[in-house]
């Protein structure tokens, strides 16, 4: 597997987490890695060991709950959606994301 | 979730971990799932998508450390660890889990008599301010209170809630087939007030009771409700017959009500009328108060002396010079037994020490076992602090165990004590609370600490040397070991000490010359009331007919009456003047005072030494006195003759009374105490009850009956209680010494057992150890009677040291003994280098196996063991 490899830059992954369990109602963990894959058009790929911790911990942060449920294919996964603590952390996270990006743009435009 | 839902799962692990992998292995089977609709093979698919995924040992266990509180966990894991280790080893598990137990429950049961006794305040609403009032005057033994003044205190001073007071006699109750003995108390009014209790049943006493000519009224003793009427509810309104008058019941106190002694049975009302109940001179009343919220004993003491110093100006002729003592009710009633209770709990809190010592002394030789397997655990990447927490929480899993069972032992030790000291005051609160709960949970993780840190110090110095883990060898680590065994050493001979200067104490009592002859004489009382004094004649005439008849009894050789008993601790000092003295040296003279009939003399054996026996008198002759050798000493030995002189007593309404005679000293205020000066009033009814004393031909005892049948047909209405031989007495006065010194020397015992125990332990250990160079040197060419030397100087040198220490501390402590101790110094040599010798024996016996070992070693087996 040598596809070229975009690893998500270090603490953007809650950020697109968040935003995908807000547009969509609930996801378990195969599902959230294959959405970021495709809604970044390959562009991005989460490193797939990674992103059960990060679950958990903002699960126990509280911006996700997690129930068990059955797939399509009839398979027993776990399921994320937001809490409504996750609704606002997500604000806060776009709010600083475009932030960031604004002042990264305006050094590489000026510097 | 939260930290709640963390520390859930740090319980539950295996669980979460199970989640954990469930939704892992869903993600590789949905990623293989897509792989094979791409073309691939199954087992291809299967492999890729485990290979995209990472690892999942990995994975799993850093997703599982964000669910659960890591230290619970580790926690969990630690005890799981030690649990398992503890397992393994039964045998010292189980040994140290029994001393432990011991140890802390010994601890909890002395504390829990201590927390009963001193530390609780009394059993009655807000017992910290209740106050035993008394009145004192310079020349006085007397500290009963007028009623009149008791009134008065009450209504003037402004510090008390209310101020009380009340006497108590022995009397029988007539209304059973057989008169029977019951002790009554006298109250004023207000007494239920002062105590804050209500009767359990029926009513207290209302105003109109203590009116003269008012309603008659009596509360009875839950005891006696139980004893005689056997808890029949409908008892209340039934009469109670006392002498010739019958009086109601109105109310049943609780069980737990037992003032001003266990005995009491009933409570009347006491009329503050009549003449003498005027009298300011007419003292009765143990005065009681309770103060007011927020008062000081200070302020209520100062209160009080200005109320009883305006009293003084109103009445000069009878108040002046009269004080008020006010003191907590609570130390009156604990009296003597503190200094005991915490010497018992300062030698129970040595040996827990002593305990603690000692299993920290088999965990360290077991850490040294274990040095292998931390050296192991260490070089896989086991922190110093994980082993730590590891070693400790071993520690304190046994001292957990320990602790749990020593609660049941401490609760079964408290019922013990409540029947083997039945006469400590307050005996019947001591239990098992939770104040004892948090006091051996507390001691508990002392123990832990103290358990789990002392092999700590060794081990974290010894692991740092990793190297040498792997084959033992000789240094100077066992020092700490060593020093341990000193301190138990130590502490056993301070024990030890205490309790040989005890013992010695009772055994130079038993061989006290008390100047009298306590065998073969039987004493008893007989019950009257106060009411009797109304008429002294008569009263002397009644008790001076039952000594005739008494005397005439088969097997008996003499009776006589008395107020105090001889021999059993009691003081009544009073002051006496010589009417005719020659200067002021012959005026105010201090000396016990005793009223006993003539006969007393010759039946508990003190000779008349000079003039005569004084005869039986009636209240109104002018009286008669004997002295004891001590007072003529003392104060009169410049006279030639003291026989005629006039003693003037400090109670003015009392005619001076001649010496009739001089008799041979006794120790009448307890045989531990020396005699002092006496002076005996010939008066053989001085109150309704005095004791009665009759010597015997035989075993005192076995009269008793015969003197109760003699009774019932001379005085069918008269009970006859309180009957013991005078040896009993005398020495039941003496119990607490006994049992004090019995306690004291079974801790040193088993202190010095502990001691013995650790140091075989270590010295076998060390020998273990050196087995190697001891073969070595032996193959050298050693003698064996060196190495015995080398080991057996080792041994001393600790023992010997930690004598000196013991010795130090002994003498240091000795102050806590003072007033415990007779007729030795708490640092008699004799006493002092017989425990260091006999503490050297013992200590020399327990070295004796393992250095025999020691020299018995094969060298060449020991040599190609390693």
């Amino acid at each position: 597997m040598s596809a070229p490899k975009n690893d998500i830059l270090q603490g953007t992954l809650p950020l697109l987490v968040l935003k995908l369990l807000a547009s969509n109602k609930r996801l378990h963990g195969y599902a959230i890695t294959s959405r970021i894959h495709e809604a970044s058009a390959d562009l991005l790929r989460v490193e797939e060991g990674s992103l059960y911790p990060a679950l958990h911990r903002m699960e126990q942060l509280g911006w996700l709950r997690s129930e068990w449920g059955v797939t399509e294919k009839n398979r027993q996964a776990r399921f994320y959606s937001l809490t409504a603590k996750g609704r606002r952390q997500l604000a806060l996270e776009e709010a600083s994301w475009s932030k960031l990006t604004e002042g990264v743009g305006r050094v590489l435009r000026f510097a | 979730m939260s930290w709640l839902a963390r520390l859930w799962n740090a319980l539950r692990p295996t669980r979460v971990q199970q989640e954990i992998e469930r939704e892992i292995s869903f993600h590789i089977t949905e990623r293989a799932d897509e792989l094979r609709a791409a073309g691939l093979s199954e087992d291809e698919a299967m492999r890729r998508a485990r290979r995209q995924f990472g690892n999942v040992t990995i994975q799993v266990e850093r997703t599982r450390d964000v669910d659960v509180m890591l230290w619970v966990d580790a926690l969990r894991r630690n005890v799981r660890y030690a649990v398992r280790t503890l397992a393994r080893t039964p045998g010292f598990t189980a040994t140290v889990v029994t001393t432990l137990a011991l140890g802390i429950g010994a601890n909890s049961a002395v504390f829990s008599a201590i927390n009963a006794v001193l530390l609780r305040p009394l059993r009655f609403p807000q017992g910290d301010r209740l106050m035993r009032i008394s009145q004192t005057q310079e020349r006085s033994a007397e500290t009963a209170v007028a009623p009149i003044r008791l009134e008065d205190w009450n209504r003037l001073n402004d510090t008390f809630e209310a101020i009380s007071g009340y006497f108590v006699e022995d009397i029988s109750e007539t209304s059973g087939d057989f008169p029977e003995r019951l002790r009554r108390a006298w109250v004023a009014p207000r007494f239920l007030d002062v105590w804050g209790i209500a009767p359990a049943r029926g009513r207290g006493f209302t105003d109109d009771d203590y009116r003269p000519g008012g309603r008659l009224a009596v509360l009875i003793s839950d005891g006696y409700w139980r004893r005689r009427f056997g808890a029949d509810a409908g008892v209340i309104g039934k009469n109670i017959r006392v002498g010739s008058a019958a009086f109601p019941i109105v109310g049943i106190m609780p069980a737990s009500f037992l003032f001003p002694d266990r005995q009491v049975d009933l409570w009347f009302p006491s009329p503050m009328s009549g003449f003498v109940a005027q009298l300011r001179q007419a003292t009765w009343y143990i005065g009681i108060g309770r103060l007011k919220p927020r008062v000081t004993l200070d302020q209520a003491r100062a209160n009080l002396d200005l109320v009883q110093r305006q009293l003084a100006a109103q009445y000069p002729a009878s108040d002046r010079g009269i004080r008020v003592q006010v003191v907590p009710l609570k130390d009156v009633t604990v009296g003597d037994v503190r200094a005991s209770l915490w010497l018992l709990y300062g030698a129970v809190s040595v040996l827990l020490l002593i305990t603690c010592t000692n299993i920290a002394a088999l965990m360290l030789s077991r850490a040294a076992h274990r040095q292998n397997e931390m050296a192991l655990r260490m070089s896989l990447g086991a922190s110093r602090r994980t082993i730590a927490a590891q070693m400790l929480t071993e520690a304190a899993v046994l001292a957990l165990v320990g602790g749990s069972i020593g609660l049941l032992v401490a609760n079964g030790a408290s019922a013990a004590l409540r029947s083997a000291a039945a006469t400590l005051p307050r005996v019947e609160e001591i239990r098992v609370d939770g104040r004892i709960l948090l006091y051996t949970l507390g001691t508990t993780l002392a123990v832990a600490l103290v358990c789990g840190l002392l092999p700590l110090l060794r081990t974290g110095r010894g692991v740092l040397s990793t190297h040498d883990a792997g084959r033992t060898q000789v240094s100077s680590r066992n020092a700490v070991q060593w020093l341990l065994v000193g301190i138990q050493v130590a502490l056993s001979i301070t024990l030890l000490a205490g309790g040989a200067l005890l013992a010695r104490s009772l055994q130079q009592l038993s061989h006290v010359d008390p100047g009298f002859d306590p065998s073969r004489v039987l004493t008893f009382r007989i019950s009257g009331t106060w009411n009797e004094t109304a008429n002294y004649d008569s009263l002397i005439q009644r008790i001076d007919g039952t000594l005739d008849e008494l005397r005439a009894l088969p097997g008996v050789a003499s009776a006589a009456t008395t107020v105090f008993l001889p021999g059993v601790p009691a003081q009544y000092e009073s002051t006496f003047d010589v009417v005719e003295a020659q200067g002021d040296g012959e005026r105010r003279l201090a000396a016990e005072r005793r009223f006993v009939s003539p006969e007393y003399f010759a039946t508990i054996g003190i000779a008349v030494i000079g003039g005569d026996l004084c005869g039986r008198q009636a209240r109104s002759a002018p009286g008669a006195v004997m002295v004891n050798r001590s007072f003529v000493n003392r104060y009169l030995s410049q006279r030639s003759s003291v026989l005629g002189l006039h003693l003037s007593a400090d109670s003015a309404n009392v005619p001076p009374a001649a010496i009739a005679g001089i008799v041979a000293d006794a120790r009448e205020r307890g045989i531990d105490r020396e005699p002092a000066p006496i002076v005996y009033t010939c008066f053989s009814a001085p109150n309704p009850t005095p004791y009665f004393l009759v010597r015997t031909h035989g075993e005192p005892t076995s009269v008793a009956q015969a003197v109760r049948q003699k009774i019932r047909i001379l005085e069918p209405t008269r009970a006859v209680y309180d009957i013991a031989a005078l040896e009993d007495r005398i020495g039941a006065a003496f119990t607490q010494n006994r049992l004090r010194a019995i306690v004291l020397i079974s801790f040193a015992l088993t202190a010095l057992l502990l001691a013995c125990v650790g140091l075989y332990g270590t010295l076998s250990y060390t020998v273990t150890l050196r087995r190697r160079e001891v073969g070595l040197r032996l193959a050298l060419g050693a003698v064996r009677g060196d190495i015995v030397r080398h080991f057996l100087l080792r041994v001393l040198r600790v023992v010997c040291a930690a004598c000196a220490c013991g010795l130090a501390l002994s003498i240091a402590f000795a102050r806590l003994l003072t007033g415990m101790l007779y007729g030795v110094s708490p640092s008699d040599p004799m006493i002092l280098s017989a425990v260091v010798g006999f503490v050297m024996a013992v200590a020399t016996l327990a070295a004796l196996v393992p250095v025999t070992r020691a020299a018995f070693v094969a060298p060449m087996h020991a040599l190609r063991e390693e």
